[in-house]
């Protein structure tokens, strides 16, 4: 017995033997982890038709690029995270349904997104920044943080020269959240829908407001050709512009996200959402267990196999052995025992 | 037997399961000549057993760290349900309270009273599909048909937020035949339309529902919640009104949705008891045989793994404890 005792090979058996039996009755850890309560809503505007996104090399509208991110947004989302979803045209969002955990309800959530249209949509204007704090609202509401995916494409533009962002009513920082621009940084035309929603072209200079004439003039009126302080303010000449011709309006989208304290990208540079939302958005922790019991019976399973390899590693040292000078025993058989 | 591992990367260590029929885990003692020794059947066996146990050992750790498991199953059952559409109106109207003003103090608006009973009625049907659209000024595809309760309530509990300026039946009824007819199991079918109002449908629109309602057995429960006061389904028009669906939009809805032939309902509620009462008397009328799926949840084998490896090495321990030595030690090397 005492020889046994010596005997490495017996002990890592025994030690093998008790970390399996340590695995076998090791409850699982708890731990901590941080998940998002989202709500995200997307302009569904006609403006989001337009096929200047190319996320897997092929052109794709932006509504459907927008899609895309939510989709691969639902699915990098740790379990327990509620995802509510939503849609903006004309001045407000309309909320589909509230937050849902996304791993239980992964199904349904992920065809509620694809089945995301623009003929939801219920009036052809496209008031962003009005739609966005009424998302805002909505989010505080349900306690959420919001991803808000626009192209920033106003129709009617904004009176003041497009400058003047309506005022928001509610106290910053309360929600959190991102607003990501969705489309191509290169001005293409706007497509054009007939009654029946089908495509029908695209529009021209002259088909769009280019202006907004309903607030007070941009502070260089003056120098239009035309002025007159109350006659005409705006000038005389027809009002020019490229309200036709559409890209992700990054700056006015800056100026927004800013006024707000919400965290900005565009989706042509960054399709990631989670890890932007990671740095701006609450996090909600949550237990979930831990199953640790492969560590145990990992060193279990190191051991035994290390008691079977041993002999052969033995067998690689011995030449060494003899290389000093000394003579290794005599084998006339090996015999197991 | 759906056995699957949760990483199975394990699977590359595998190959060190043979190495106990290579290497022996016994000391190698030296010996004369085996040739002496006759091959009897019970040293053997004794020697596979010692082998088997040590392969069972290893494969059964590597399995359990590997997470075995074995899969979740979803088992075809019968039970009482249907394949249920709601369709809810979402126009500003639905914000009212009954008596057709603003919430106020401990009054609840026609959408709150009906969100709060719907949840209650979808809770308490075990086995029904439900999918969920929306109208307003246009239709809204929210949820698709599915059996996970939590989206469904997340979508219930969204439809009192303020809605839009109109309401759009036609175009919502044609949605929620859309989702109907995506569904093509042969469960009871229901369309649950909850409104506060109705509109004109567009003579057009009339057509393609009725082309749709006749394609397959649909039954429509018409949830109208009346604001006290107003024109109801079955007002009659007095001699001197006109008797168009301009001037009486609910009446003659009800007109068309008996036109069309089917199973079909109209509960009239102007109080939350009224609602309930609705609701309830849907439940009990949608109660045909319809084959659902019980999800069996996935069982972790690691435990059992692990035993089996106990069980292996106590083997190879008993081995090791009955070892003898056939030189003393100090004549051995």
């Amino acid at each position: 017995m005492r020889e046994r005792l010596r005997d490495a090979r017996f002990w890592a058996l025994l030690a093998a033997l008790a970390s399996t039996c340590v695995a076998l009755v090791l409850p699982r850890l708890t731990l901590n982890r941080e998940v998002y309560d989202v709500v995200a809503v997307v302009d569904i505007t006609a403006s989001m038709n337009t096929r200047d996104m190319t996320p897997a090399g092929k052109p794709v509208s932006r509504l459907d690029a927008a899609k895309a991110a939510l989709e691969r947004l639902l699915s990098d989302l740790p379990c327990q995270s509620r995802l509510g979803l939503g849609v903006f045209t004309e001045r407000r969002s309309f909320l589909l349904f509230n937050p849902a955990e996304v791993c239980e309800n992964f199904a349904p959530l992920e065809v509620a997104v694809q089945e995301l249209d623009w003929r939801m949509a219920w009036e052809g204007d496209s008031m962003v920044a009005k739609g966005f704090y009424d998302a805002m609202s909505i989010a505080e509401d349900l306690k959420a943080d919001l991803i808000f995916l626009t192209d920033g494409q106003e129709a009617p533009p904004l009176p003041g020269g497009g400058t003047m962002l309506p005022e928001f009513e509610g106290t910053r920082g309360k929600v959190q959240g991102l607003l990501i621009g969705v489309g191509g940084h290169d001005k293409v035309p706007l497509p054009k829908f007939d009654d029946e929603g089908h495509e029908i072209g695209t529009y021209t200079a002259d088909e769009l407001p280019q202006e907004n004439r309903t607030g007070p003039p941009p502070p260089d009126a003056q120098l239009r050709p035309g002025y007159h302080p109350k006659w005409a303010p705006f000038g005389t000449d027809p009002p020019t512009g490229d309200e036709h011709l559409t890209s992700v309006r990054t700056a006015q989208l800056d100026t927004l996200a800013a006024s707000v304290g919400f965290g900005r990208a565009d989706l042509v540079d960054s399709p990631n959402l989670l890890r932007i939302l990671s740095e701006h958005a609450h996090t909600r922790p949550v237990e979930v267990a831990v199953d640790i019991r492969p560590v145990p019976a990992a060193l279990a399973l190191a051991l035994l196999v290390g008691l079977y390899l041993a002999p052969l590693l033995a067998r690689v040292r011995i030449p060494a052995w003899r290389s000093r000078g000394a003579v290794p025993p005599m084998h006339g058989a090996v015999l197991r025992t | 037997m759906n056995l699957a591992l949760a990483t199975p990367m394990v699977l590359v260590l595998l190959p060190l399961a043979l190495l106990p029929l290579l290497l022996s885990s016994q000391r190698t003692q030296s010996y004369p000549s085996v040739e002496g020794i006759e091959t009897d059947p019970l040293s053997v066996a004794l020697d596979w057993l010692l082998r088997i146990a040590g392969v069972v050992a290893i494969a059964a750790l590597i399995l359990g760290i590997g997470g075995l498991h074995r899969l979740g199953r979803t088992i075809e059952k019968t039970g009482e349900g249907a394949h249920i559409v709601l369709l809810v109106d979402r126009s500003s109207s639905m914000d009212n309270t009954f008596a057709g003003r603003a919430p106020e103090g401990g009054e609840e608006s026609k959408s709150a009273a009906a969100r709060r009973l719907l949840k209650d009625f979808i809770l308490h049907r075990d086995h029904d599909l439900v999918g969920v659209a929306a109208f307003s000024t246009s239709p809204m595809h929210v949820l698709p048909m599915t059996e996970h309760k939590g989206a469904v309530m997340a979508a219930v509990d969204a439809m009192d937020r303020p809605g839009l300026a109109f309401t759009n039946v036609g175009r919502g009824l044609a949605l929620a035949l859309d989702m109907q007819e995506a569904d093509t199991s042969p469960a009871a079918r229901v369309i649950v339309l909850i409104s506060d109002g109705a509109a004109v449908i567009d003579r057009k629109v009339q057509e393609q529902l009725r082309a749709a309602f006749a394609r397959r057995p649909i039954n429509l429960y018409w949830l109208f919640l009346r604001t006290e006061g107003t024109p109801g389904i079955s007002t009659v028009p007095a001699p001197d009104e006109q008797d168009t669906p301009q001037a009486m939009p609910e009446r003659h809805l009800d007109k068309f949705f008996k036109s069309l032939g089917i199973s079909y309902r109209a509960f009239e509620a102007e109080n939350p008891q009224a609602v309930a009462d609705a609701i309830a008397e849907i439940g009990k009328l949608e109660r045909s045989p319809i084959t659902y799926f019980e999800r069996i949840p996935h069982e972790d084998l690691k435990a059992r793994a692990f035993a089996v490896a106990i069980a292996a090495m106590l083997v190879l321990l008993a081995a090791k404890l009955a070892e003898v030595r056939l030189v003393p030690e100090s004549e051995e090397a």
